[in-house]
């Protein structure tokens, strides 16, 4: 055919032509450091089926999910149609025809072109009149670029069909196709010529599309899929350990983040999900997840000759993050954002580069293993006024060793619900004893503010003192804790069990130890803490204990996996508020205000109880919501009944 | 330039203070060391001056958790660092230690000698003026920034009341630092763990030379105050509340 050689120059041409367009990223990844994601086949097989296969996190934005769907399922099925386009001209007398080219598969054809455009055509309705705010900062030329090209490709094909039918080919198995053909003849369009026009638009613009892919969004087409088997099969609270091989502790080049590091950079698709759910950049902060990728993205696309830390990410972003692990949890393509925060903050660290308030907290951790700067000999200073002394684990064998915490055992504002936790224990019957003054803060912030030499010195002392107490389990109070000890720890080979303490008080519950006053089904609601929810799946033990103990839960729009930070977290409860037009935690409250029904305010974590009431107080909506510790609602029948405030009820 | 900076450990003021048996000295036991702030500043007065013109710096730490102290003084860039004994479970008092610093000063053909312009065992600032006459050199207190050229210096001296004097003085001379032209800065944990293989050296102290002038014959502690009373947080009730306490005491009419 005569069109088979000018074909095979355009197609090669194209071929590299693209090939030039990704070079930088090729030879990125290639240069880059190792990462072990080899590993479990099945397991990140099945991942990327759930994930591509099923649109699960996709599907969560039911528009945008659907929209995709169809979009993505026309693609495969148009594909066969690109096959064909290019197969026939390329190497004459190849045809689809023997599998069924022009009876199944042309109607699928027929019909997918039309759900293509329908996809497209919902794609606008949502980008252009809905324009969602997680579009905010997304590349739109890009976006509509790609609307053109494919409009342009489906388009082409429907014609070409057409004109075929109007030149005498079988329309039968095309309806569509068929239907235009009437149109063209109506036109008085000569069939044949028509037919060619609309051929080379047709590759044309396949070609095009192929060439302009590698310097958009759309490389996700081919890169979500890997960046999703190579996911990180880690726990996930467990932050990445700082590479052997690396001289300093932190990262302050793109070139020193390792292949799977880069190939996310290459892999977003500018969805905003992450985005949408973050706490720093609804407060206000110099932070959105979506651009601290995309920023990266475009200086490994063009090499700038700031530098990474400090240039193309600002100090002040990358001190935004709480590490609430929402944008991680919403990305589609399992994109980690924090691995790459926390190892350009371990750099600033490293330089010395910290805000005042986080110098003092870290100097304080430094110097006495906590971060309030008060003695180790007053850290167990609460167990004073209890009614009866608690065991000293490391002088005793104890069943449940319990790990305190800082804000558990120094803040005055926390420590009445320590006792309350430790006479909840007693009364159970539980044979439990801590460490006094032996505990040090767990490190759990500490590593994530970046401080990964003062986290191990933290996580070795803990390590030691723990070792030499005999005990069945540990219980913490904060969920902090329960990560560093139960993930974290196992970097120095350490594998505890550890419970939170709603984890241990349901037990005990379920195993009818522990009896107590049962409300009237007064409504509450209940904040999910990142650490103990998302972190570490602790989403039914509170629920449970909230039912146990009489009370209705009516949860707030954001929860479970979805749950909005309080802000406090990765250490930002050392930091100021400098910049912050809403505080997280007053989002969150007003977000429980507006449920309108609930008087109790339920959290998990000695730092929420502060957080939280702050926020209250500063709403001036004290009389409305009381911020209470789960462990407040649980009384044991021994004890005087809690008295419910009355809620007004809008 | 050599520079030699004292670092003095003082008792952590967070914790709680107890008398000793006899009343004269607090009980040392069960009390958390720190490193005393104005020393700090000190050091990193002494730090940033090498790294704007080069200087040799020795940290010398005085008092429990020396040790901690000069590895961290090591990991912010301190070249020498030594532990200077000190008598156990005392108070470290200026009047005692001049001599050994003086010495070690001499011995090493010092420069400069930094330390903190006060430490709460050393409330009237006496360190620097006793160092001072004992290298029989000039002493200022009180500086907030150290510029050096050649062997001259430019110190500017904090008064009151905002108005800040800038002397030139030549080396060697004994410099009492209020605040370093920067604040501290931080170090991290990995560069703590790498200075904690640093040798820290020894030095035995000096007889003070002085004749003890007076002794403490009794110790007090502060006396708490009369103590605060929440009033709750509710405006209206706290506005009530308020107006009835004024009025008890007789500063308002009800
Ligand atoms: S971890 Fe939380 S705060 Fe940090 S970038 Fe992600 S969503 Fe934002
Ligand atoms: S990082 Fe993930 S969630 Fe965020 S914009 Fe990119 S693809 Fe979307």
């Amino acid at each position: 055919m005569a069109s088979t050689l000018p074909l095979w120059i355009l197609v090669v041409a194209a071929l590299v032509l693209t090939s030039w367009r990704a070079r930088r990223y090729a030879v990125s990844l290639a240069r880059a450091p190792a990462a072990a994601r080899f590993d479990q086949p099945m397991r990140r097989l099945e991942g990327v089926m759930v994930a591509i296969g099923l649109h699960r996190k996709m599907l969560r934005k039911p528009l945008s999910g659907v929209l995709h769907a169809i979009i993505f399922v026309s693609f495969f099925v148009l594909f066969t149609a690109t096959i064909d386009a290019f197969g026939s001209r390329l190497f004459p007398g190849f045809s689809l025809g023997v599998i069924g080219g022009e009876t199944w598969i042309a109607a699928l054809q027929d019909i997918f072109s039309v759900l293509m455009l329908v996809g497209v055509g919902l794609a606008l309705y949502q980008r252009y009149v809905l324009r969602p705010a997680r579009f905010e900062g997304s590349n739109g030329k890009d976006a509509a670029i790609i609307y053109v090209l494919i409009v342009l490709i489906v388009v082409s094909l429907l014609l070409e069909a057409a004109a075929r039918i109007e030149g005498g080919a079988d329309g039968s198995w095309r309806p569509v196709a068929s239907a235009v053909a009437g149109l063209l003849g109506r036109a008085g369009i000569s069939a044949p010529a028509a037919e060619e026009v609309f051929y080379w638009i047709h590759v044309g613009a396949i070609l095009a599309f192929l060439v302009y892919i590698p310097g958009s969004k759309h490389r996700h087409m081919f890169l979500a899929a890997p960046n999703i088997y190579f996911r990180n099969l880690e726990p996930r609270g467990l932050a990445p350990a700082v590479p052997k091989q690396r001289e300093a502790p932190g990262v302050d080049s793109l070139g020193m983040f390792d292949w799977k590091q880069q190939l996310d950079l290459l892999s977003c698709t500018e969805c905003g999900r992450c985005q949408a759910v973050c706490p720093a950049y609804a407060a206000g902060l110099p932070l959105s997840p979506k651009t601290l990728i995309t920023d990266m993205r475009d200086a490994l696309a063009a090499p700038t000759a700031l530098p990474l830390v400090g240039g193309v990410i600002a100090d002040e972003t990358l001190w935004a993050c709480t590490t609430c692990r929402a944008c991680m949890e919403a990305c589609p393509v399992e994109i980690e954002h924090l691995p790459k925060i926390i190892d350009m903050r371990r750099h600033l660290v490293d330089e010395g580069r910290v805000s005042p308030g986080l110098q003092d907290a870290l100097s304080n951790l430094t110097r006495l293993g906590n971060s309030m700067g008060k003695p180790s000999k007053m850290r167990a200073r609460w167990t004073k006024e209890l009614g009866f002394p608690v065991k000293d684990a490391r002088e005793e064998p104890v069943d449940v060793l319990w790990f305190v915490g800082d804000y558990a055992s120094y803040d005055p504002r926390v420590q009445e619900i320590t006792r309350k936790v430790a006479e909840l224990l007693t009364a159970a019957g539980v044979d439990f004893g801590i460490l006094f003054d032996a505990e040090r803060n767990s490190g759990n912030d500490v590593r994530r503010a970046g401080e990964e030499g003062l986290f191990e010195t933290l996580a070795q002392s803990n390590i030691d003192e723990i070792n030499a107490c005999r005990f069945n389990r540990i219980m913490t109070t904060d969920p902090h804790s329960l990560n560093a000890l139960k993930n974290d720890y196992r970097h120095f080979g350490a594998a505890f069990e550890v419970l939170h303490y709603t984890a241990l008080l349901a037990e005990l519950i379920a195993d009818g130890k522990l009896d107590l006053h049962v409300a009237d089904g007064a409504r509450v609601t209940y904040h999910d803490p990142c650490y103990l929810g998302r972190y570490n799946g602790g989403f039914d033990a509170p629920r449970a204990l909230i039912r146990s103990a009489g009370y209705t839960l009516h949860d707030m729009p954001r929860c479970r996996e979805n749950s909005f930070c309080c802000g406090a977290g990765g250490g930002r409860i050392w930091q100021g508020d400098d910049g912050v037009t809403e505080r997280p935690s007053e989002n969150r409250i007003r977000e429980a205000l507006s449920l309108g029904d609930v008087a109790y305010f339920v959290v998990a974590c000695p730092k929420d109880k502060v957080m939280y009431t702050a926020a209250t107080d500063a709403l001036g909506a004290t009389g409305k919501l009381k911020v209470v510790d789960i462990a407040e609602l649980l009384v044991p029948r021994a004890s005087q009944a809690l008295d419910m405030p009355a809620v007004e009820t809008t | 330039m050599n520079i030699l900076v004292v670092l003095r450990m003082i008792p952590d003021s967070a914790g709680e203070l107890q008398l000793a048996e006899d009343g004269r000295a607090i009980d040392r036991e069960w009390l958390d060391f720190q490193l005393n702030d104005f020393d700090d500043h000190a050091l990193e007065e002494a730090i940033l001056l090498k790294e704007a013109g080069g200087a040799k710096v020795m940290a010398v730490a005085i008092g429990e958790g020396a040790k901690r102290v000069l590895q961290m003084a090591a990991a912010r860039g301190a070249d020498e660092v030594v532990a200077l004994q000190s008598e156990e479970d005392a108070m470290i008092s200026s009047r005692e230690i001049a001599a050994s610093i003086a010495a070690m000063a001499r011995a090493r053909s010092v420069d400069l000698v930094l330390c903190g312009v006060q430490s709460s065992e050393d409330v009237f600032g006496q360190l620097a003026p006793y160092v001072g006459a004992l290298l029989d050199c000039p002493h200022v207190s009180g500086t907030n920034r150290i510029v050096a050229n050649g062997a001259m210096l430019r110190v500017t001296q904090e008064r009151g009341a905002g108005v800040a004097v800038t002397y030139e003085l030549a080396t060697p001379a004994v410099l009492g630092v209020q605040t370093a032209s920067k604040a501290p800065r931080y170090v991290s944990g990995s560069k703590l763990r790498e200075a904690s293989k640093t040798p820290i050296g020894r030095a035995t102290p000096e007889p003070s030379g002085f004749e003890r002038s007076a002794e403490i014959i009794t110790l007090r502690l502060p006396v708490q105050g009369g103590s605060g009373e929440i009033l709750g947080d509710n405006a209206d009730t706290v506005a009530d509340r308020l107006v009835g306490i004024l009025a008890a005491k007789g500063l308002a009419r009800n």
